[in-house]
């Protein structure tokens, strides 16, 4: 049991010296198994641990007792390879903590702020015997103090807030007896809840994490002794549910939302063998366990719409993979639906890195589903930084709960970038068969008849630059990612400039593949951050951006540009991005250079750029 | 439940490195205890063993002894 083995360490010491071995220990685990691990993990001081980790600060606050969730909200966040720091507020102190920056819950800045919200605060306020009409009153004043407390949060902390609904108990519920009135309790209750949602929509860096489908899954909601005797308000198997679900906001601002479903085909995606039932024998379609493989191959399309990438790792011949895929009338997933299909009899951790190099994205993006437990322990030993989901190919009714228990897609905003992505990797490839056809790199970058545009993003295109700042990992000059609250403020302030890039070429649309962002100062122009996605690098886009800022500082009355690079585990490959093009490293910070703009590097003929009027 | 099993359930619901010597000492002396840590330990108990406990009377045991009898003849 991997808590005894993290128990073990901490006794002997060893723990905060080894945490980058915890996200290994943690995979597998059980909500108890992780229960338990959390509860060693809490007791590290982390300020021991190596500073190279990243570390993730929470602050928790609410209206009931909540110390049940401190274990299960470290252990899933050291899951996800953060080094936990989890602070609990005072009992029943969120409307002072939230209302008070210098409180001492956030002595530490947090990245985020969990206020879970309970429905005794509610009914503990009103007098006995109460109508239905008092707890419609109580509730509309309530919706109105969290609305002000999450004004009063946004305006003073840089950190998201993540906020619960409020499931409503029965043995509240129950006090009403007649059915009409308890029908309009209902309809009060879920107006509340509905404001309460409403303030993910209207804040940037809110969230509000709806309880009542978690708790259908790992409910009962609360135990009744515990909730009297101790004021906990949450069953143990609830608050594990939505730590669970806070670790996948954690990955999200941090921009590791997982980019990649690999599905394993036989047994996963559909029942059978194929290399035995035949293209047209194997399991899907009608049929109670069909239907049940249907329902997989549904929701991975689902998600594949919102800019998830799906690819097929299976051991079996291609040919007749792609026959199935091809021929099966019962299939719902085809070929077109995937951006990379890798079908051998080689070993999976292999054909992952294939996949992920395949598609330009980090292994760590895969996420990898398999009904073998011998591929998953041999994925999981050899790449265990892809996350591996379990399913049993005798039980198929599971396979869309497994898949969906972890949030690992969690994202801040989907965006037309995101909903196009699959799509833009298909015509990549028609890209790659014509770079094979021409003779040369120059006649191909000449031929493929790039256009770049920097522009000013709109109100709608923020959370993609959002995004960009969030998932790019190599072309990522000083890796200061921004969540859409940190753009729309960059945007408004006077001293600073903030560019979108977008891209295309003879064969369509790369959409907004880049950002750049500058700081204004006394006669000269600091770029804080340059951005590029992949996709489009090599080819030019990077020296032809900066040639034009150069060439617009210049003609602006500017006499420099200074630039940063910071280097970070993935970014190594732009380390000499600022010197190749002229501009000259610092003598004090070997990270910070400068370009005089005497000589402007040479302009890249092949891509035509267009860049906005210089403003004042 | 022996004592070790008992100890070994606390152990890990704690996280603290308990030993069975600790049966003997109270949770006010015990270092690293806290009252949540009891609710955490019922709890376990009650899914590890299918039983049911009465969580108002084991709220005032005093000490992991104390605790390990009430639960032994539960």
């Amino acid at each position: 049991m991997s808590h005894t083995v993290l128990r073990d360490l901490h006794t002997t010491g060893e723990l905060a010296a080894r945490y980058r071995e915890v996200p290994g220990l943690l995979a597998g685990l059980d909500d108890t198994g992780l229960r338990r691990a959390g509860a060693v993990l809490s007791r590290v001081d982390i300020s021991d641990v190596d500073p190279a980790l990243a570390r993730f600060t929470v602050a928790v606050t609410g209206s009931s007792a909540l110390q049940p969730i401190q274990a299960p909200l470290t252990a899933q966040l050291a899951r996800h390879g953060f080094v936990p720091d989890v602070r609990l507020g005072g009992y029943r102190q969120h409307a002072m903590e939230l209302r008070d920056p210098a409180n001492p819950l956030f002595g530490t800045e947090p990245d985020l702020t969990v206020c879970v919200l309970d429905a005794d605060e509610v009914f503990g306020a009103l007098s006995t015997p109460w109508t239905v009409e008092d707890v419609a009153a109580a509730l509309a004043e309530h919706a109105e103090s969290v609305e002000a407390l999450t004004g009063a949060y946004r305006r003073d902390h840089a950190g998201a807030l993540v906020l619960t609904t409020v499931p409503l108990p029965r043995h509240w519920a129950a006090q009403i007896v007649d059915l009409r009135s308890r029908a309009l309790l209902g309809i009060a209750w879920r107006e509340f809840e509905a404001r309460l949602l409403r303030l993910a929509v209207d804040h940037a860096g809110v969230f509000v994490l709806d309880l009542e489908p978690l708790v259908g899954v790992a409910g009962p909601l609360l135990d009744p002794r515990m909730a009297a005797y101790t004021k906990v308000q949450f069953s143990d198997d609830v608050l594990a549910a939505l730590a669970r679900e806070i670790g996948h906001v954690a990955r999200a601002l941090r921009g590791r939302t997982s980019k990649c479903l690999v599905l394993d085909l036989d047994g996963t995606t559909w029942g059978g063998v194929l290399a035995e039932d035949g293209p047209t024998g194997i399991v899907t379609g009608d049929g109670p366990v069909g239907e049940a493989f249907t329902a997989v191959q549904k929701a991975a399309k689902q998600l594949a719409a919102q800019g998830l990438l799906l690819a097929v790792c299976s051991k079996n011949d291609e040919d007749r993979v792609r026959a199935a895929l091809r021929d099966n009338p019962d299939l719902t997933l085809r070929e077109d639906d995937l951006v990379a299909l890798v079908a051998n009899w080689g070993a999976k951790p292999d054909n992952l890195r294939q996949i992920a190099e395949q598609l330009n994205i980090g292994v760590d993006s895969l996420v990898f589903i398999d009904d073998s437990a011998s591929e998953r322990g041999l994925v999981r030993a050899t790449v265990p930084e892809v996350p591996v989901i379990a399913v049993d190919a005798d039980e198929p009714a599971l396979h869309l709960h497994a898949l969906l228990a972890d949030g690992w897609f969690t994202t801040q905003r989907v965006t037309d970038e995101d909903r196009a992505r699959g799509e833009r990797y298909r015509t990549e490839r028609k890209r790659l068969e014509f770079r094979e056809r021409t003779e040369s790199l120059a006649e191909y970058l000449a031929q493929l008849g790039t256009t770049v545009e920097l522009f000013r993003p709109s109100e709608a295109e923020i959370g993609r630059i959002s995004q960009i700042t969030q998932r790019t990992n190599q072309f990522n000059l000083t890796t200061i990612r921004l969540d859409v609250a940190a753009v729309t403020a960059a945007l408004a302030d006077p001293g600073r400039e903030v560019f979108g890039v977008r891209c295309a070429d003879r064969f369509g649309e790369h959409g907004v593949v880049g950002a750049v962002f500058l700081t204004r100062t006394e006669g000269a122009c600091h770029i804080d951050n340059f951005l590029l996605s992949c996709r489009v690098l090599a080819r030019g886009v990077e020296d032809a951006v900066v040639h034009a800022l150069l060439a617009r500082a210049r003609e602006s009355g500017a006499t420099a540009v200074t630039a940063e690079y910071r280097p970070t585990a993935k970014n190594g490959a732009v380390a000499e991005f600022y010197p190749k093009n002229g501009f000259q490293p610092s003598i004090a910070d070997a990270g910070l250079f400068t370009h005089d703009l005497l000589t402007l590097p040479p302009a890249v003929p092949h891509v035509d750029l267009r860049v906005p009027e210089a403003t004042d | 439940m022996t004592e070790t099993e008992f100890i070994d359930l606390v152990g890990a619901e704690s996280g603290l490195p308990l030993t069975v010597a600790d049966l003997a000492t109270g949770f006010d002396d015990l270092p690293g205890w806290d009252s949540v840590h009891l609710l955490k330990v019922l709890s376990a108990l009650e899914t590890e063993r299918g039983i049911t406990l009465r969580v108002a009377e084991l709220l005032s045991t005093k000490s992991l002894g104390d605790l390990h009898r009430a639960v032994a003849a539960a």
